[in-house]
């Protein structure tokens, strides 16, 4: 990417492919509907491609005209459909033949169907983008295998896009891509809906705010043991957990035991809108991850104006300025350690104001930058020679897996068999969504 | 933007791994001083010397020669080259042996271990848990001895072996390994061992072999855990096998012979051999380790 682009509009006609979207909600999901939003007002044609949910099936609009199809297709394990590569041909082709897909993205190593539909639209010559959301570690054998598939999907794709440059290290890790077809784009957060609100906090304490799910991963057995600890030393300290999951028992079994249920309070599941309600009330944030590729979570308190305390894991050290987060070790004395120094800052005075918080994280992070930085890696792949099949084939040897190689062979000739059963001139186009109201939008997102 | 720096300007501000900050290199820059600079390989290794690997070796062939000596005994049973009752006082006597041993042992180890559990590990206990064996043991033989009558004797031979299979793959050689499974080991020796009670002439045989595959699998991996598996119980276990096994057939030796130099001389030097291909990544990005998960203070 050493040439310089041309920032005139280019349109692209991309399709958002993954398993994992709403009404389910998470990081990809939020990911996905917020990075299409800015693609559509910035002119592109956008449309999202995943598995049906219960009776959520067919064709939907959501937002600004945003085309969801929701294919109808069983879930198979943990809200993925059956890797089969070869079952949907016919569906996904006629569907980014019937809207005139330039583009693939698919979204989160996890998900069956954005590698189904990567393979299928390099064999009908489309471009493919992929984005890995998470981190991989390389020694038990479900990694290994996992990294294998990923491995033998990521040789064909165009580019690949991490959310940070440890997520980037891990994927050329485990993909073997070349550093050059991978590119930094962090997430970024709606900081018009996290915004501060110092009158809500409670004065006369201090309120410490965890929000996550209640799993291991996050770090629930740190987060115990540190309240318990924290609790006992600080008379003043409060606080406040919105999430739920397993390891739920655990906070409550040790509020139990200390007798803390008026200083500890949880809050259980709550609404991506509700959350901000919570952390607007916080002093601090605390964040016990074990193992994170960006977290959205510490951003969002960033922005609501809480000061963060977090563990040094996977790409959290780079999210944040020093000044906004006291990173410590994932172990339960390095975390007190820093929650001490940052409860003293606060007794001192030493926080940065709320609203610079909120000012500063827009400046860091926003969606009309991160989709201004994907539009340059659309830009570059539609500039890239359609792969015929033989460089497909080419590429996929290296990865040692041969047996894949008859995999794409089949699928080959299912397009072609297809290409004279349903012939591309016989499929509908489908018309373009107007949206009335974009110029309006336009104008409230100053573009 | 970004992009629009020409690169490599004279001004320019080295990169840094950040994210919150614009910086004047393009999306997939990739500074390759920093790239990759904290990944680790073979953190903690150590080099497995021949003599280690066939130490460790050597657990597996001493559990491998404890299934043979059944098997052994078993073919004798079944052939009446021995009688049941020689084989009962036989066990008896060892049996007694070794539990005064195993006594003598642990009285001689550290009193404070000792104490801790002292209820659970006093001769009245051992004694009445020795009671209820036998009692249960010849109450429910024919049960268990006429339990898989109808099945072929194929069937059960192969059960048998799938078992003993099972029971070598799960049994616990002392490393801290997730397939591991005591319970899963011991049941599946003891499947085995029923399916070939069946093929005995009288329910009391049938005991007598349950009551040997019961010190066999449950207690004296107990008494040899205590010698640390020495290399000297395997060679007596091995050189008895291989007597008996060379009175019954020729072929049986020679297959067994094959398999004790297989498992502690070919394992062992391709172990060792193949060792430096060891490749293990570690980064930032493994999951961390809660070390003291489970004594969480309350």
């Amino acid at each position: 990417m050493n040439k310089q682009y041309s920032l005139e509009p280019e349109c692209h006609k991309i399709c958002m492919v993954s398993d994992f979207f709403f009404p389910n909600m998470g990081g990809v999901e939020e990911h996905i509907f917020n990075l299409s939003q800015c693609l559509l007002l910035k002119g592109h044609k956008v449309i999202v491609m995943t598995h049906s949910y219960e009776d959520r099936v067919g064709i939907r609009y959501m937002t600004n005209g945003l085309k969801v199809y929701y294919l109808p297709i069983k879930v198979f394990y943990n809200q993925c459909v059956l890797p089969t590569m070869i079952c949907n041909i016919p569906l996904i082709r006629y569907i980014l033949l019937r809207e005139e897909i330039q583009i693939i993205h698919g979204h989160s190593a996890f998900s069956a169907l954005a590698h189904e539909a990567m393979l299928i639209g390099n064999l009908l010559g489309l471009k493919t983008v992929f984005t890995d959301h998470s981190l991989f570690g390389f020694a038990d054998a479900s990694a290994l295998i996992t990294n294998k598939l990923l491995e033998m999907s990521l040789a064909s794709c165009n580019h690949c896009i991490c959310v940070s440059y440890i997520g980037k290290e891990n994927t050329v890790l485990r993909g073997r891509v070349d550093c050059k077809r991978v590119s930094v784009i962090p997430n970024a957060v709606d900081t018009f809906s996290f915004t501060p609100d110092p009158t809500q906090r409670d004065q006369s304490q201090i309120t410490i705010v965890v929000v996550s799910r209640l799993v291991y991963r996050k770090g629930v057995d740190l987060t115990a043991q540190v309240i318990g600890d924290i609790c006992d030393k600080y008379k003043e300290v409060n606080f406040l957990i919105a999430g739920d999951g397993p390891k739920r028992w655990l906070l409550e079994e040790i509020r139990e035991r200390r007798g803390l249920q008026d200083r500890v309070l949880l809050l259980g599941a709550l609404e991506h809108s509700q959350v901000r309600n919570v952390l607007v009330k916080g002093h601090i944030f605390l964040n016990t991850s074990l193992t994170e590729a960006y977290c959205m979570a510490i951003v969002e308190a960033v922005s609501c104006g809480l000061k963060v305390v977090s563990t040094r894991v996977g790409g959290i050290p780079e999210v944040l300025p020093d000044d906004l987060i006291t990173l410590t070790e994932p172990t339960v004395p390095s975390l007190l350690e820093g929650l001490d120094k940052t409860i003293l800052e606060l007794k001192r005075g030493q926080f940065v104001c709320p609203y610079a918080c909120n000012k500063r994280t827009e400046k860091y992070y926003n969606w009309q930058d991160v989709s201004t930085r994907t539009q340059i890696v659309y830009n570059s792949v539609s500039k890239e020679e359609p792969k015929s099949l033989r460089k497909i084939l080419h590429s996929q040897l290296g990865s040692g897996v041969w047996p894949y190689l008859l995999v794409i062979s089949l699928a080959f000739l299912i397009l072609q068999f297809y290409e004279f059963w349903v012939p591309r001139k016989e499929i509908d186009i489908a018309r373009n969504y107007k949206c009335s109201k974009k110029t309006h939008v336009k104008e409230k997102w100053n573009i | 933007m970004p992009q629009g720096v020409p690169p490599g300007g004279p001004k320019k501000k080295p990169w840094r791994k950040i994210l919150y900050e614009k910086q004047a290199y393009p999306d997939n820059y990739t500074d390759h001083n920093i790239f990759l600079k904290d990944l680790k390989k073979n953190i903690d290794f150590h080099e497995v010397s021949f003599l280690e690997a066939c130490l460790g070796a050597n657990l597996v062939l001493q559990e491998f020669c404890t299934v043979v000596f059944f098997a052994v005994v078993y073919m004798y049973m079944v052939s009446r080259w021995i009688e049941s009752w020689v084989l009962l006082y036989g066990m008896t006597f060892t049996g007694f042996v070794c539990f005064v041993f195993y006594r003598c042992i642990r009285l001689g180890k550290t009193p404070q271990e000792f104490t801790i559990d002292r209820k659970k590990h006093s001769l009245g206990h051992d004694v009445r848990t020795v009671l209820t064996f036998i009692a249960f043991g010849q109450l429910f033989s024919p049960v268990l001895h006429t339990l898989t009558d109808t099945i072929s004797t194929d069937t059960i031979h192969t059960m048998a072996f799938l078992m003993f299979i099972v029971h070598l793959v799960f049994f616990d050689y002392g490393v801290p390994a997730a397939i591991v499974s005591k319970s899963v080991s011991l049941s599946a020796a003891i499947f085995a061992s029923i399916c070939l009670a069946s093929r005995l002439a009288s329910a009391s045989e049938a005991f007598v072999l349950l009551a040997l595959a019961t010190q066999l699998f449950a207690l004296s991996p107990i008494l040899r855990n205590l010698f640390n598996h020495h290399p000297i119980i395997t060679a007596i276990l091995f050189l008895i096998d291989l007597h008996f096994l060379l009175l019954i057939s020729s072929v049986g030796a020679v297959l067994f012979l094959s398999a004790v130099f297989l498992i502690n001389l070919i394992c062992p030097v391709l172990f060792v051999k193949y060792q430096k291909h060891k490749d293990n990544i570690y980064g930032p990005w493994d999951e961390a380790v809660v070390k003291d998960v489970d004594n969480i203070r309350f």
